[in-house]
């Protein structure tokens, strides 16, 4: 069981020090590219909505991820001070079988988490959004 | 990312390699809008050097083939990894690409 935390600023281009953690970390734990590839896509997807709509001022914020890792499952928890945003709350679109026409442009970050992911709850505490993110491991 | 342009007679071959996500989505918009606005719609992606790509990727890629087949053109990607097309089957974009194992098998849509 190893435990990692990862603070970010609300800065778009700290998806490149995400990446960056995420190589590192599954090198030393031994992740296959293909799990290192799914976090990554889930971090950067909600990671991404935290520092685009989670921030009503121009101040700097951080927003923390920890991870809590076992032989058979990753456990992640995301924290953010920005404005309540639950997204559990968010479906898959219904778009994901449709013709290019219908095909919409939004909704397939939400899509990547519900399907990368074993399970994902939230809560907001202290001012505070926090997401709990379960990975099961293959 | 690197984005590399060529052309095999009238059809524009991007190779995109490295990683492809929200940070630099929109050097790959540039280069679809520059080749648009050079009214050529028959374009072939070569993703073999393409490492990972994230939601706002795959955006620009369904944006470029909405623009390609309204002006009735071909949009042809190749050489995928494994990692990239599942990511592509979860998306449900596997059935609105037509996706190729390489540039050979591409071309032969023109």
């Amino acid at each position: 069981m190893a435990a990692l935390k990862l603070i970010l600023k609300n800065n778009i281009s700290e998806l490149d020090h995400l990446a960056r953690f995420l190589e590192e970390t599954g090198d030393q734990m031994g992740f296959s590219m293909k799990l290192v590839m799914n976090l990554n896509l889930v971090l950067e997807e909600l990671v991404t909505n935290i520092i685009f709509y989670g921030f009503k001022d121009k101040a700097p914020h951080e927003i923390s991820i920890e991870f809590n890792i076992d032989d058979d499952k990753i456990a992640i928890t995301i924290t953010d001070d920005g404005i309540p945003f639950n997204p559990t709350l968010k479906d898959s679109p219904d778009s994901i079988n449709k013709s290019i026409d219908e095909r919409d442009i939004g909704g397939l970050g939400i899509h990547f988490v519900n399907a990368l992911m074993s399970s994902m709850s939230y809560e907001r505490k202290d001012n505070k959004n926090i997401l709990y993110l379960i990975k099961t491991r293959d | 990312m690197n984005i590399t342009k060529s052309n095999e007679g009238q059809i524009t071959i991007l190779a995109i390699e490295g990683r492809l996500d929200t940070t630099n989505y929109n050097e790959l918009e540039n280069v679809f809008l520059e080749v648009f606005t050079a009214e050529k719609f028959q374009v072939i992606l070569d993703l073999s050097g393409l490492e990972y790509v994230s939601s706002s990727g795959l955006r620009v890629m369904l944006m470029a083939l909405k623009k390609i087949s309204a002006a009735k053109g071909t949009f042809v990607l190749s050489n995928m990894r494994d990692s990239i097309h599942e990511i592509f089957e979860i998306s449900g974009f596997t059935t609105i690409f037509k996706i190729e194992k390489d540039v050979n098998a591409a071309l032969k849509h023109f």
